[in-house]
């Protein structure tokens, strides 16, 4: 069955917005989650993910690319494989004028429901349908003629509009036994949700993915959810990546670890303090969102705070290590670790948790190189580390060398920040941490 | 003139000039009172005519009774109404006469035999018939009186009333006031025969041409009349010839149909002056003469006080209260006794147990008699009064002549005077004649005048489609006469309703449409010997179920209960039920089914079209739309006249297999 692909809202009062682009081309395949289109909203551009999976559908009447669109304005349908495009599905039901009567067909097809039914919406359907109706040729002509004999008053057939209809005592039922009568798919005439079909929903077992087994949406994942969601509403994040050699950096923490000291920093900590100072150098990308997204502010290097992503069983935290810059390796190390260690147990406080710089989240302990790490909002960078990978690397006489090298992915905020100071920023990442002992000795 | 004036006593004499004086003076004050704006609606004066009600109403007695017309003022003053009264109720006040509910043209005040004014011309005339029948009915020894004016002449109620007090010797004085103009259509044009006394001749009716400002001439003439009618001897016909001096109403332009020169002609015939002259010039000079001028300026002077007293009491009563507007529609429900348990076992047709409950009824209260054509000794078309022609003779079994309108507009008259009359019109069809007069005077009787009359009337007869009656046998119309406010309308579909119904109906005090369809007047069911009633507004549960609820009343209860076993098989369970009346309306009953089905198909067999199912539709709509899982459904009579042939009478009405197919189609719904 088609599904639609409406129009989201993108913030409160949202009303209206402007289809950018096209993430993907009628006849491709788009998977649940993937990429759909690009909206402009009141605050941003933002792409937009697809709720459902299905090959991709733009009607003839379907809103052009630039164009404004009404917040729930249908844009096009996902189809399964072989099905055919919906009819009627000319009528994209934003600007009133394009709502165009269909021709009367045979054996209409069932498009998913307009989603309402109000009595506007039934009576717009039966103005539709009204010259498909009355095909038997026995209504009376003379327009105040009273019906025939037999059966009288025909309610004219709703389901050729796609209109979702419950009889009123279905309705009332429903809304006695807490059923959402409009999941329901009606027994009675042209799909029309009966009591019965209510009072069977109510009588069922509790079934299907959102009921069965227990609720995963703990208040934590619900929190992380909606910081994530926030985020990528309020951000327009752009990820790049590049290489860096690591090898001397490896060489490093060899050395660290085969010293005496109590605590042996790990590549996040040494690349959380290498960021840092070369953060000093870059000031475009030392800002933070402020004044509820008014205002981007300096940070000033005493407040070069780094967050540091944290893996815990109840989900992504982020512990910000404080005042990066006054601090040695085996301090940051420390603090690191004990905050980690607070993370894991669920003993944060929220001060532990805010005004970062910005975030360093490290994958490579899975074996994951490249990955676009989600920005901390209000921070507008995160920076994103790979595994470290002992690679052929042409060296510099054109010889193949053994080099460790890992992937560098930075994520920015192209709102707060352009391409250019961006990729300056992280080339000289990389090149901190292809040499790091100048940089940890540099003042 | 002086022989008049002789064989007339003084006190008579000043009770006649009196009497014109209280209506000369209150209409002028009237007049006065319109253009000040204090009467809020038509205001038709009675100046110039006064001779007429005050020298026929001096010789009534408070049990006679008045029916009049819309100028009507004269005749309620003259038999007796305060002028207090009359004016109250022209200026909308609740001391009026009837109470703020009817105003100048319905002016009631049955107590001292004042019968009511009327915005109809004619039906006065017909009621004036049903009073005469119920005085010899019930022997009372009174006579009824209608006021008519010269436009009620060339309408069918004078011929029909005329010819029905002619031949029944009713006491019924008819007094035609013609004052050349109907209201400003000169009687001249309108009439082949310029003598309307002529008229009465024609029915051999005693009819006298009489001049109408001559208050000693119509009081002689009329008691000769009046004496006449106490004493069996029939109706008389009086034709005053006179004039009205003021406008047809208060306000209107007056001289595009005639001239000043009239009108100031006929100023200078003023009966009263004509009365004070005649009887004081024979007299001149001598000591009776200034004795009698005396007597006159004294009344004068008495009724100006009692026309500004009437005023000012007017002009300071209370209006009305309005959450009262709508009570004395009917009359107030009797206490209802307590219906039998048990149907017993004795069965008998639908036409049999409506003849026990008349025959027992009849038996139990005299004042029941029964009116239709052949319905006498030939005991009705349909058997309804077979025997009791035997037993309570022609006057209480009625043959009329074939004139519904008149015959009905008598009952509506009886009624109001006492008798308790049952209309058997065979056909339904056949009672349109008199539609007027069921809707406009029988129904409304009760409300006009505030509830002080009460209308004990029973209209029965047939209805429906079946055996090729073709379509001047076969209407229903019980929708049409349920539209109108004051009747309850009533269609049973079993024996034993039919009986406990017309008992019902025969002993309570509103006007009943009793209707009976014409192939169900076979059905038997078990029925109890002794008497009981059904209340009305109670609809009866024909047959439970729980998968839909199906209305129907009459055939259509029979038609419908053919289906129900068959879609029983199919689990289909109908719950069948018969409002029995269709005014007073039980709707709770089906708004009860209909919360417990969820589904409503309303078979009815006349046409859909603003009916008694689109009724029953709109009010479950109103009241039990949450209720509703289906839409509701009706199946209908054509909208059509009904044919003849048996095979398109059967395409017009609903047959059981389209019963069956609605009742499916809505389970799938």
């Amino acid at each position: 069955m088609a599904k639609e692909i409406r129009v989201p809202r993108l913030g409160w009062s949202m009303e209206e917005g402007v289809l950018v682009r096209w993430l993907k081309q009628p006849g491709d395949e788009v998977a649940e989650g993937e990429p759909l289109f690009e909206l402009e909203g009141e605050k941003a551009v933002q792409e937009i993910g697809s709720l459902d999976a299905g090959t991709l559908y733009l009607p003839p009447a379907a809103p052009a690319v630039g164009s404004t669109v009404l917040v729930g304005a249908l844009l096009g349908y996902l189809l399964t494989p072989g099905e055919a495009p919906p009819r009627g599905s000319t009528r994209v039901d934003s600007p009133a004028q394009n709502v165009k009567p269909t021709a009367p067909i045979e054996n209409p097809p069932k498009p998913t429901p307009l989603a309402t039914s109000g009595p506007a919406a039934r009576r717009l359907a039966r103005k539709l349908r009204a010259g498909a109706s009355d095909a038997a040729g026995t209504a009376p002509t003379e327009s105040a003629a009273p019906n025939g004999n037999g059966n009288s008053s025909r309610l004219r057939d709703t389901s050729g509009a796609g209109a979702t209809v419950a009889s009123p005592r279905a309705r009332r039922v429903a809304s006695e036994l807490g059923v959402n009568w409009r999941a329901l798919s009606g027994t009675g005439a042209g799909g029309r949700v009966r009591e019965a079909d209510v009072r069977a929903a109510a009588s069922e077992p509790r079934v299907a993915a959102s009921t069965s087994g227990d609720n995963l949406l703990t208040p934590r994942r619900k929190a992380i959810a909606q910081r994530l969601r926030h985020s990528r509403e309020m951000t327009v994040p752009v990820t790049l990546t590049t290489t860096a050699d690591v090898t001397n950096l490896v060489g490093l923490r060899q050395q660290f670890k085969s010293g005496a000291t109590s605590v042996v920093p790990a590549y996040t900590d040494v690349v959380a303090s290498l960021t840092a100072r070369v953060l000093r150098r870059h000031p475009q990308l030392a800002v933070r969102w402020d004044d509820g997204h008014n205002a981007l502010r300096a940070v000033p290097d005493c407040d070069f705070h780094i967050g540091i992503a944290v893996d815990t069983t109840a989900g992504l935290l982020v512990p910000v290590v404080r005042d990066v810059l006054r601090k040695s390796l085996v301090a940051i190390a420390e603090e690191s670790r004990a905050l980690a260690e607070r993370a894991r147990a669920g003993r944060l406080t929220a001060a532990e948790m805010q005004s970062a710089v910005l975030t360093v989240s490290n994958l490579g302990g899975y074996g994951i190189d490249a990955f676009t790490p989600v920005i901390n909002y209000p921070e507008i960078s995160i920076l994103g580390l790979g595994a470290v990978r002992r690679e052929p690397v042409v060296g510099q006489h054109d010889q193949i060398v053994i080099r460790e090298r890992m992937v560098l992915s930075l994520t920015f905020d192209h709102a707060a920040v352009d391409g250019a100071p961006a990729a300056a920023f992280l080339a000289d990442v990389a090149a901190a941490l292809a040499n790091p002992a100048a940089h940890l000795l540099g003042d | 003139m002086s022989r008049t004036s002789g064989e007339t006593s003084v006190e008579k004499l000043c009770q006649l000039y009196r009497t014109m004086q209280i209506i000369r003076q209150t209409e002028e004050e009237l007049a006065r009172c319109h253009q000040r704006g204090l009467i809020h609606g038509a205001c038709h004066t009675y100046v110039g005519q006064e001779a007429i009600a005050s020298g026929v109403c001096a010789h009534l007695q408070p049990t006679d009774r008045v029916f009049s017309t819309h100028r009507g003022h004269g005749h309620a003053l003259a038999k007796g109404m305060p002028p207090r009264e009359l004016m109250a109720e022209l200026f909308g006040r609740a001391t009026g006469c009837s109470q703020g509910r009817g105003g100048s043209m319905h002016l009631f005040s049955p107590e001292i035999g004042m019968m009511g004014t009327s915005g109809i011309v004619g039906p006065c005339i017909l009621q004036a018939c049903g009073g005469g029948y119920a005085a010899k009915l019930m022997r009372t020894g009174a006579v009824a009186v209608a006021f008519f004016g010269d436009g009620a002449v060339n309408n069918g109620a004078f011929h029909e009333g005329l010819n029905m007090a002619a031949i029944w010797s009713l006491p019924v004085l008819f007094v035609c006031e013609n004052n050349q103009f109907a209201t400003e259509v000169p009687f001249s044009y309108a009439s082949a025969n310029p003598s309307v006394a002529a008229r009465g001749a024609a029915f051999e009716i005693p009819s006298y041409e009489l001049d109408g400002n001559d208050v000693l001439e119509i009081h002689r003439v009329a008691g000769e009349a009046i004496t006449r009618a106490r004493a069996g001897a029939g109706p008389t016909l009086l034709e005053c010839k006179t004039y009205r001096t003021r406008a047809h109403a208060e306000g209107m332009p007056d001289f595009g149909y005639r001239t000043k020169e009239d009108v100031a002609a006929w100023k200078e015939r003023c009966p009263i002056i004509r009365l004070r002259e005649t009887v004081l010039e024979p007299l001149s000079g001598s000591a009776p003469e200034s004795n009698l001028a005396w007597r006159f300026d004294a009344i004068d002077g008495e009724v100006a006080e009692m026309v500004k007293e009437a005023r000012e009491f007017a002009e300071t009563s209370p209006t009305p209260e309005p959450a009262t507007a709508t009570t004395h529609v009917y009359a107030q429900v009797r206490p209802m006794p307590a219906e039998p348990s048990a149907a017993g076992e004795r069965m008998i047709t639908y036409g049999q147990a409506t003849l026990e409950a008349l025959a027992g009824e009849m038996k139990r209260d005299e004042r029941i008699f029964v009116m239709g054509e052949g319905i006498g000794k030939r005991g009705g078309n349909f058997l309804t009064t077979k025997g009791l022609y035997e037993l309570y003779g022609p006057e209480r079994l009625c043959d009329t002549p074939i004139c519904e309108r008149g015959f009905v507009g008598l009952a509506c008259g009886a009624a109001m005077s006492g008798a308790r009359p049952v209309i058997d019109f065979m056909f339904t069809d056949f009672v349109l004649d008199g539609f007027a007069e069921i809707v406009n005077q029988i129904a409304k009787m009760q409300y006009m005048s505030s509830g002080r009359l009460k209308m004990p009337v029973v209209l029965r007869g047939c209805i429906g489609i079946g055996h090729s009656a073709a379509t001047h046998h076969s209407g229903s119309y019980y929708g049409m006469f349920a539209q109108a406010p004051g009747l309850k309308v009533v269609v049973p579909s079993s024996a034993y309703d039919a009986k406990g119904l017309l008992l019902r109906a025969l002993r309570g005090d509103d006007p009943v449409l009793f209707l009976e369809h014409r192939e169900i007047l076979q059905v038997k069911d078990p029925v109890p010997a002794e008497d009981y009633e059904i209340e009305f507004g109670r609809a009866r549960v024909v047959r439970q179920g729980d998968s839909v609820t199906v209305v129907a009343v009459a055939r259509m209860v029979h038609q419908t209960l053919a289906v129900c076993d068959e879609l029983a098989r199919d689990d289909i369970s109908v719950e069948l039920i018969d409002p029995r009346t269709i005014t007073p309306l039980d709707i709770d009953t089906i708004l009860g089914s209909v919360k417990k089905t969820g589904r409503l198909l309303i078979v009815d067999e006349p046409p859909a079209h603003c009916g008694f199912s689109a009724e029953i539709a709109a009010r479950v709509v109103d009241e039990g739309f949450n209720d509703l899982d289906a839409p509701i459904r009706r199946v209908n009579g054509a909208f059509c006249p009904t044919p003849y042939s048996p095979e398109l009478e059967a395409a017009v009405v609903p047959q059981p297999a389209d019963i069956a197919a609605a009742i499916r189609a809505l389970i799938q719904e």
